[in-house]
């Protein structure tokens, strides 16, 4: 799972600056938690783009994890970006005052749609593409919210596993408080994928290369050693999540139809 | 000979912009006393067409699009790839050898991969043909893209005597490692290597760069020598434009060396050929 991080940086500047310029884009938005994969996107934003070019809006909710601001400012101040930083409190707040709820992660991901409606508000002000941050490990496992944080333009480090995704931003020169950081989708302070999975993200990368890449079975990923009850734990999530990597479906009625039979390129006339 | 290879980024269904790409990018070649210049699969189109096939098709015989071309090619020789029209109706995935102000030959694409991200035959009718011709630089064939990593395809043009085979290929990269190039370059360079070695023919290999809905095209466009030499070989993923010169005598020697052409039997190989297709014998 090691990868060439000088070619696989230039493949991704490549494409970003490639797909903004079809789109008449100059610049890019995007939401900086502080951790790993969206301060690599900035990064590869930033090389491809210009800083100059890049605007990065923090959206935090409330001081709870007050470490994630300064490391996103870290690298807003590094990478010399534009950025904003926009509470997202009062929006969520008025809402659950009236329609309260305890569950974390139903109020997770309305703070996630949130943070997304300020991207692509900002996307129009700006003229900016929003350009999304989820890796090939959460977008396979489902670990995203869907119209939330998966949404955007387009989404350079999709076809790298978490574990690339560190390599890709040591290279980079990431500050190493960011690189060492537990992957979190941040709904509440001390939560963490692996927590959550139960397994550390080398080895869920390594079943899901196994497993998505390489093309093997179950049981032949468990001879070498992972427990079943993992491989079928990960797998359960991959087709459980298939929804959130799909449009809407449409039943098919006409002779043609929009996600069935009409099948026109994204990068038509580019 | 002095052979242009032009690893561009096609606009995805502009057929006229790419010509205009294609004229210029010809006329410097003839600057520099290219005798040939070789273009990508569907270099007039792009690649990632889908619906938009019918619209982007061309039939060289009706189209004025060609006329361009014939005019220019009486000073250089250019294959290019291009949707052609055949009748009314049946689409194929071309490609076009044009010199001395006509069109040589059309090739028709046999291989349409349709498979994981691949969907040609959906919109493609396959070709049927797989034939050298007489150019002015020697016996010459031309495959496109999933046609050259067929074995048997490269094997009849060089039993049919060869002395050159052109692959135009609209390639996107698949598998990073450690290398400083997509995994699925070495698979065409290794074919590249075995095919011209083992033709004692000339390989030329024109890729395209650029991405098309997220693919990344993965260039790395080569020439091989034929005795199996690497003579050049274009960036892995930027445009390119290579001029390199081809000593043809080359072909003279190889064969005096290797003797694959002299003892190749390809009535042997027709005649069990047969027994596989007409007996079953899978």
């Amino acid at each position: 799972m090691k990868i060439n991080t000088v070619f696989v940086e230039r493949i991704l500047t490549k494409f970003i600056k490639d797909e903004l310029g079809k789109f008449h884009f100059k610049k890019a938005v995007l939401g900086l938690s502080g951790g790993l994969d969206s301060s690599v996107t900035a990064f590869l934003c930033a090389k491809a783009i210009g800083a100059e070019n890049v605007l990065a809006i923090i959206m935090p909710y409330g001081e709870s994890i007050k470490k994630d601001i300064s490391d996103a400012k870290k690298v807003v101040k590094q990478l010399g970006i534009n950025s904003k930083t926009i509470h997202i409190n009062p929006m969520v707040d008025a809402y659950y005052s009236k329609y309260p709820i305890q569950n974390r992660v139903i109020k997770g991901n309305k703070m996630a749609r949130e943070r997304m409606s300020i991207l692509y508000d900002f996307s129009s002000r700006e003229k900016a593409m929003v350009i999304g941050t989820s890796n090939k490990t959460e977008l396979l496992l489902g670990y995203g919210t869907i119209h939330g944080d998966m949404a955007s333009g387009i989404n350079p480090i999709g076809d790298l596993y978490k574990t690339q995704v560190r390599q890709l931003g040591k290279h980079l020169g990431i500050p190493e408080e960011i690189l060492k950081k537990s992957p979190s989708a941040g709904f509440w302070p001390g939560q963490t994928d692996e927590k959550e999975i139960g397994i550390d993200y080398e080895n869920i990368d390594n079943i899901l290369y196994q497993i998505v890449d390489l093309r093997k079975q179950k049981k032949e990923v468990a001879a070498m050693g992972f427990s079943q009850k993992t491989i079928d734990r990960l797998v359960e999530m991959i087709k459980n999540s298939e929804f959130k990597r799909k449009l809407p479906l449409i039943p098919k009625i006409s002779e043609r139809t929009v996600g069935h039979d009409f099948l026109l390129p994204y990068d038509w006339g580019k | 000979m002095k052979i242009a290879l032009a690893q561009i980024s096609p606009i995805l269904q502009d057929v006229r912009k790419n010509i205009n790409r294609h004229l210029k990018l010809a006329e410097k070649a003839k600057k520099e006393r290219a005798d040939l210049i070789v273009f990508p699969e569907l270099s007039l189109t792009g690649y990632t067409l889908q619906d938009l096939v019918p619209e982007a098709a061309i039939n060289p015989n009706k189209d004025d699009s060609f006329d361009a071309f014939r005019l220019i090619s009486k000073e250089i020789s250019i294959v290019l790839g291009f949707v052609e029209e055949k009748g009314k109706g049946s689409f194929y995935n071309s490609a076009a050898f044009i010199s001395g102000g006509e069109v040589l030959h059309i090739h028709r694409k046999v291989f349409l991969p349709t498979y994981g991200m691949f969907d040609e035959a959906k919109f493609f009718s396959q070709g049927k043909d797989i034939s050298a011709f007489q150019t002015p630089f020697g016996k010459t064939g031309l495959l496109i893209c999933y046609d050259f990593l067929n074995y048997g395809a490269n094997y009849v043009l060089f039993s049919q005597g060869a002395d050159i085979i052109i692959a135009l290929s609209a390639a996107p990269g698949r598998g990073i490692n450690e290398n400083d190039a997509f995994a699925s370059s070495h698979m065409w360079e290794l074919m590249g290597e075995t095919v011209s070695r083992f033709s004692t023919a000339f390989v030329i290999y024109c890729n395209r760069v650029g991405f098309e809905d997220g693919k990344s095209f993965a260039g790395g466009s080569f020439i091989y020598s034929p005795e199996g030499t690497a003579i050049c070989r274009a960036s892995y993923i930027d445009e390119d434009f290579l001029i390199e010169e081809l000593d043809l005598s080359l072909l003279r020697k190889a064969r005096q060396k290797l003797m694959y052409k002299r003892d190749n039997k390809p009535e042997v190989i027709l005649k069990n050929l047969y027994r596989a297709v007409f007996k079953n014998e899978d």
